[in-house]
C-alpha cells in the first residue's frame, strides 16, 4: 500500500554510512543530516524521516551516534546527533569497504564493455 | 558496551511509554518546523510551506510507530499487550475460564502426582550430595556372571587399595540401631559407614566432625556416632552442647560427635538412616556377625577426574580377578570375578526396573486422562471462538494480520493451560500428601517423601505448555481462519457441519479413552477381590506380630534366648491369647531367604528356610500332612530335625517315603520329621518354592517375629503385647504390634495402588467425557429448536423427542464404547502380570464398564433432551 518516491531508493545499509559521514564533520539535527545528504548527493537521495529517526536510534543504541537536547542557532529546541569515537571508526571502516567494492564494480563493468 | 546501551535505552522505553514517545514527537515536531522554514526560504508562502513539510515528513503517526516497531522493546510490548488483553477476555467471562482451568488442572494433576512419585522414588538425585554425577557403584559379579548387590569388607578393602581410577571408595551396611539419650531407647535405622563414607559423598557436617581414617583401624576402638539433624532436633533438644554427648547404642556407651546436613538421611531412597557409625563398631552392634568375611557392604566411589565408568570397571574387574588368585581360587579366562561399575542412584540395584515399569504403566494411565483434558478443553475451545467470530473478523477488518490474530488466541491458550499446570501443581500436593499418609505395613520400614519438588514443577509447566499447543492450535488456527472477513456478513450461528462433526470426534476419543482407564481400574479391582481370595494356605486372622531385633538392642545370643522364652511365658499370659510362637520370616512379606540343602551326600537343592519356635504350625493353622510338628524337645543338645513341605517332599523323595530321611544343611545332618502342606511364602502368584522349617532352639536367627493368635480380634491385645516386652528390659524401644493380616497386606500393594489410581483417573476421565457429551447434547439441542418445534406442532409427543434426543446421544456413547473396547482389549494385556489369575480381557469387566458408560450417556444426554422436549413450538418457531 505505502507508495515509494523514486528518489529514496536508497541502497539497503547506505543510509547509516550518509549519516555517519554528514555527522564527521559536526553535530547535526534530524533536518539538516536530511538536507546536507539531498544537497551533497544533488538531490539524488532524499531521506524518509521516518527512516531517518529509526536508523538514528538503531546508531544511537549501537554505540556510534551520541543524542543530547540543545538549542539551534535560530533558538529552538532540537535533538543534535555526534559522532563517537566508535562511530568514526565505523565510517573509516565502511568508506574503504565501500570504495573497494565500488572500484570492483566498476572494473567488472569495464571488462564486460 | 553497545549491549547495554541496547538494553538500557530499551528498558527506558518500556518503562517509561510517555516520556519517549514524546521525545520522539518533538523530534517529528522541530524537523516539520526546520522544513517548513526551509519551504520559506526558498521562496514559499508560509502556508504552502506548511502543507509541502507535512507532505515531506508523511503522517506523523506512521513515523512515530515505525520507530517504535524498530527496537527490541516493541516485541515485549506486544507480549505485554497480548497478555494483558488475554487476562481481560479471560477476565470478563470467569465461568468459562474457571471450567477451562479446572479441566487442564485435572489432566495436569493426574500427570503431575504420577511424576512426583516416579521423580521421589526414580530420578530424584540422592539429596544432600555434592557432585553425584561422579559416584558410582561398585557390584561384586560372581565367576558365573550373576551380580551380588553386596560385598565383604575384606573385598572393599582390596579394591579401595589398589584402585587407580577412583578417587576414593567407601563401603557401607545397614544396622538396626536402638539409641537411648538417658531413658527409654529409639529404634531407628543405621549406617555403619567407612571412614571416607562422608568424605567421597561430599557431605559436610553441620555441626561437629565427622569420621577420620584412624576411626577405621581397629575393630571396636572408637564408639562414636553421627546422627541425622532431625534426630538431633527431636532427640538431643537441638542444641550444640549435644556434641560430646553420651549416648547408648544398642547396649554399648558411644559419644555424638557430629550432625549430618537437614536433607541427608543416607543413599537409598525410603531407607531413612538417622544415625551412622564406623564400620569398626560392629562387632559390638552386631555381634553374630562376621566383619570381614560375610558380604554385607554396599560399595560405592567416586571416580577419578578424567576416568570414565568404563575405564573404572576394567581396572576394578581386573582386580576382583586378581584378588581370586590370591586367595588360592583358579580363575577361568571366561569367568573371572568382576566388578560392575554404574552411576548411583537412590536405589538398591535391580529394583529400579520393575518399579519404574509400574509408574510408567500409571503414568501413561495419567497421560490418558491429560489426553481426555486436553480434548475436551479443545472441543470448548473451538465452541467458545464460534461465539468470538464476529469479534475476530472485526478486528481482522481494523487491520490486525492473521498472524497477529493467532499470536493473541495462542497467548489465551497458553494462559489459561499455565493456570491450569498450577493448579495440577497444587492437586498433586494435596495428592502426594493423602498418598505419603497412604498405610503401609508397620515393618516395611519405608519412609517416602513423595512431594513435589522444583523439577516435578518445571514438568507440569512443560506438559502444560505442550498439551496446550497441541490441543490449542487446531480451534486457534480455525478461529483467526483466512475467511474472516466473509464472516462479517455470514450469520453468527456458524455454517457448515464441520465443526459439530469435529466436536463430536471429539467427545468419541473422550469416552474410548476413559473407557480403557476404568477397564484397566475394573481389572485391578477383580485382581485384588481375587487376590483377597486367594487361599494362602494358613490362617492369618486373628495374630498379632510384633518384630524383634534383640541384636539391635546389643544382645548377645543367649541373652537374646532368655528374652524370647521370657517373652513367651508372658504373652501366653495374657487373657485371650491362644497360641504364641515366633518365626525368622514372616509369610508373605515378598522377601525371601534363598538357601540350599545337600541330598545323598553331593546334590544341592535349593531351598528356601525358616527357623521357628515351637508352636509355629497351630499358631498359623498350618496343618501337618505327616509326621509331628517340633516339641520342647528339640533343643540344640538333641538331633537335628527339619520339617518340609509337600513340594520338597516330592521332588525330593519321589516315592512318596519322605519322613524319616536325613539331609545336610550347614554341615549337620537333620532328619524330617514332618511333612507340612504348600503354603504361599513369598508372594501370591509365587511358583511354591521348596521349603525347610527348623526349630529356633537348633538354627538359630537372632530377629525374630513374634505371632500371638488371639481368640477373637488381636489388636486389643497390642497393649499387653508391648507391656509385656517392656517389663523384661524397660529400655527397650518400643515394639511395633501389627496383625499379620494387616502386615501381609504388603503382597497385594501393587494391585491395591494401582486399582486405587487407575480408578481414580478413570473416574475423572468418565466426569470429563460425561461432561462434554452433555455439552454437545445442548448445543445439538439448542440449534434443533427450530426442528422439534416442527416436530412437535405436527403432533410428536414429548416422549418421542425425548427418544429422538437420547438416541443421538447413545450413538455417540456406543461408537466410543466400541473403540474403547478395542482399545481396551489391545492394551491391557500390558497389566496382565499384576492380574494373578484374571484374565486382560475379562468379560465381566469389559461388560459392566460400559454398562456404566451406557448409562452415564443416558443421563447425560437425558437433561439436554428435556430441555428440547420441552420447547412451546410457538416460540421456537418464531425464534429465527
Amino acid at each position: 500500500m505505502t507508495h515509494e518516491p523514486p528518489t529514496t531508493d536508497l541502497i539497503q545499509g547506505t543510509l547509516d554510512m550518509l549519516i555517519l559521514k554528514a555527522l564527521s564533520l559536526e553535530p547535526m539535527h534530524g533536518f539538516g543530516i536530511s538536507r546536507r545528504i539531498e544537497q551533497t548527493s544533488r538531490g539524488v537521495f532524499k531521506v524518509n524521516p521516518g527512516s531517518l529517526l529509526t536508523a538514528f536510534q538503531r546508531l544511537e543504541r549501537a554505540g556510534l551516534i551520541d543524542a543530547e537536547w540543545r538549542q539551534t542557532d535560530n533558538a529552538r529546541r532540537a535533538k543534535f546527533y555526534t559522532l563517537t569515537h566508535a562511530g568514526r571508526k565505523r565510517l573509516d571502516v565502511e568508506t574503504a569497504n565501500w570504495t573497494r567494492r565500488v572500484s570492483a564494480v566498476a572494473r567488472l563493468l569495464k571488462a564486460e564493455g | 558496551m553497545s549491549l547495554w546501551r541496547q538494553l538500557t535505552r530499551g528498558l527506558r522505553v518500556l518503562t517509561s511509554r510517555h516520556a519517549a514517545d514524546r521525545d520522539l514527537d518533538d523530534e517529528v515536531q522541530h524537523y516539520i518546523e526546520e522544513a517548513t522554514e526551509a519551504y520559506v526560504a526558498s521562496g514559499l508562502s508560509p502556508a504552502e510551506a506548511r502543507r509541502a513539510a507535512r507532505r515531506e515528513v508523511g503522517n506523523a503517526t506512521n513515523v512515530r510507530e515505525q520507530v517504535r516497531d524498530n527496537g527490541w522493546e516493541s516485541a515485549v510490548g506486544t507480549i505485554v499487550a497480548d497478555v494483558r488483553f488475554a487476562g481481560r477476555m479471560l477476565w470478563k467471562s470467569p465461568v468459562f475460564t474457571l471450567v477451562v482451568v479446572f479441566v487442564i488442572s485435572l489432566g495436569s494433576g493426574a500427570v503431575t502426582t504420577i511424576f512426583s512419585g516416579m521423580n521421589a522414588l526414580l530420578l530424584r538425585p540422592v539429596p544432600g550430595i555434592t557432585g553425584i554425577d561422579r559416584l558410582v557403584t561398585l557390584r561384586p559379579a560372581r565367576a558365573d556372571g550373576t551380580v551380588a548387590q553386596q560385598g565383604s569388607y575384606a573385598y572393599y578393602a582390596y579394591l579401595r587399595e589398589r584402585s587407580h581410577t577412583m578417587d576414593g571408595i567407601a563401603a557401607w551396611g545397614r544396622v538396626s540401631l536402638s539409641i537411648a539419650a538417658g531413658g527409654q531407647g529409639t529404634a531407628v535405622l543405621g549406617n555403619m559407614v567407612s571412614g571416607n563414607y562422608f568424605d567421597v559423598l561430599g557431605v559436610r557436617p553441620v555441626l561437629g566432625r565427622f569420621f577420620t581414617a584412624d576411626e577405621e583401624r581397629t575393630p571396636g576402638s572408637h564408639p562414636v556416632v553421627v546422627v541425622s539433624q532431625s534426630f538431633w532436633r527431636s532427640r538431643l533438644g537441638g542444641e550444640k552442647a549435644a556434641i560430646g554427648r553420651p549416648v547408648v547404642l544398642n547396649g554399648v556407651p558411644f559419644t555424638v560427635i557430629g550432625v549430618a546436613p537437614e536433607e541427608f538421611h543416607g543413599i537409598f531412597t525410603g531407607l531413612r538412616a538417622d544415625a551412622w557409625v564406623p564400620l569398626m563398631m560392629q562387632p559390638q552392634l552386631r555381634p553374630r556377625s562376621n566383619l570381614t568375611n560375610a558380604s554385607w557392604l554396599w560399595l560405592f566411589g567416586r571416580l577419578r577426574d578424567g576416568m570414565e565408568v568404563q575405564s573404572a570397571q576394567q581396572e576394578l574387574s581386573s582386580l576382583a580377578a586378581a584378588r581370586a588368585v590370591d586367595l588360592g581360587q583358579s580363575v577361568a579366562p571366561g569367568a573371572a570375578p568382576a566388578v560392575r561399575v554404574s552411576s548411583l542412584t537412590g536405589l538398591p540395584n535391580g529394583e529400579g526396573g520393575p518399579l519404574l515399569g509400574f509408574m510408567g504403566l500409571l503414568l501413561g494411565a495419567a497421560s490418558l486422562v491429560l489426553l481426555i483434558a486436553g480434548v475436551n478443553v479443545a472441543a470448548m475451545l473451538s465452541a467458545r471462538y464460534v461465539t468470538r467470530r464476529r469479534e475476530m473478523a472485526v478486528r481482522a477488518a481494523l487491520g490486525a494480520g492473521r498472524s497477529r490474530l493467532l499470536r493473541q488466541l495462542l497467548t489465551e491458550i497458553l494462559a489459561l493451560f499455565l493456570l491450569g499446570a498450577l493448579g495440577g501443581f497444587m492437586i498433586a500436593l494435596l495428592a502426594t500428601a493423602a498418598l505419603e499418609r497412604f498405610p503401609l505395613p508397620e515393618n516395611a520400614r519405608l519412609s517416602l517423601e513423595l512431594s513435589p519438588d522444583f523439577r516435578v514443577l518445571t514438568f507440569a509447566m512443560g506438559v502444560s505448555l505442550l498439551t496446550g499447543l497441541v490441543f490449542g492450535l487446531a480451534p486457534a488456527l480455525q478461529a483467526a481462519g483466512r475467511d474472516l472477513t466473509s464472516r462479517l456478513r455470514d450469520d453468527s450461528t456458524g455454517s457448515g457441519s464441520r465443526r459439530p462433526f469435529m466436536s463430536r470426534m471429539l467427545i468419541v476419543a473422550q469416552l474410548a479413552l476413559s473407557l480403557v482407564l476404568l477397564v484397566a481400574g475394573g481389572l485391578f479391582l477383580r485382581a485384588l477381590n481375587h487376590g483377597q481370595r486367594i487361599d494362602p494356605g494358613f490362617d492369618a486372622s486373628n495374630v498379632a506380630l510384633a518384630s524383634l531385633e534383640p541384636e539391635s538392642w546389643g544382645y548377645d545370643p543367649a541373652e537374646a534366648r532368655r528374652f524370647y522364652l521370657t517373652l513367651r511365658e508372658r504373652v501366653e499370659a495374657i487373657p485371650g491369647v491362644e497360641v504364641v510362637s515366633y518365626t525368622g520370616r514372616v509369610p508373605l512379606m515378598m522377601s525371601s531367604s534363598p538357601d540350599e540343602i545337600t541330598i545323598d551326600g553331593s546334590i544341592d537343592v535349593p531351598v528356601h528356610t525358616a527357623s521357628v519356635e515351637v508352636d509355629y504350625f497351630p499358631v498359623l493353622r498350618l496343618p501337618l500332612l505327616e509326621g509331628r510338628a517340633f516339641g520342647r524337645s528339640d533343643d540344640e543338645r538333641a538331633a537335628r530335625v527339619a520339617v518340609v513341605n509337600e513340594t520338597l517332599a516330592r521332588r525330593v523323595w519321589p516315592d512318596g517315603r519322605a519322613l524319616g530321611r536325613t539331609f545336610r544343611f550347614r554341615d549337620r545332618p537333620t532328619t524330617v520329621v514332618g511333612i507340612a502342606r504348600d503354603a504361599k511364602y513369598a508372594t501370591l502368584d509365587e511358583a511354591t518354592p521348596s521349603f525347610v522349617y527348623f526349630p529356633l532352639a537348633q538354627v538359630w536367627q537372632p530377629t525374630q517375629a513374634l505371632l500371638v493368635r488371639t481368640a477373637a480380634d488381636p489388636r486389643p491385645s497390642a497393649r499387653a503385647i508391648q507391656e509385656a516386652v517392656l517389663s523384661i528390659d524397660a529400655l527397650l524401644p518400643h515394639p511395633g504390634i501389627t496383625t499379620l493380616r494387616e502386615a501381609s497386606a504388603i503382597v497385594l500393594l501393587p494391585q491395591r495402588a494401582a486399582a486405587i489410581v487407575t480408578g481414580m483417573l478413570g473416574i475423572v476421565g468418565l466426569l470429563l467425557a460425561a461432561a462434554g457429551l452433555y455439552g454437545v447434547m445442548a448445543f445439538s439441542a439448542s440449534r434443533r429448536t427450530r426442528e422439534i418445534g416442527i416436530r412437535v406442532a405436527l403432533g410428536a409427543d414429548e416422549s418421542s423427542v425425548l427418544r429422538l434426543m437420547i438416541r443421538d446421544g447413545l450413538r455417540l456413547a456406543s461408537i466410543g464404547i466400541v473403540i474403547g473396547l478395542v482399545l481396551a482389549g489391545l492394551t491391557t494385556r500390558l497389566i496382565s502380570s499384576w492380574l494373578f489369575d484374571v484374565s486382560p480381557l475379562d468379560g465381566l469387566t469389559f461388560a459392566g464398564m460400559s454398562a456404566i458408560f451406557i448409562v452415564v450417556a443416558i443421563v447425560a444426554s437425558y437433561v439436554p433432551a428435556r430441555r428440547a422436549a420441552a420447547v412451546d413450538p410457538l416460540v421456537a418457531l418464531r425464534a429465527e
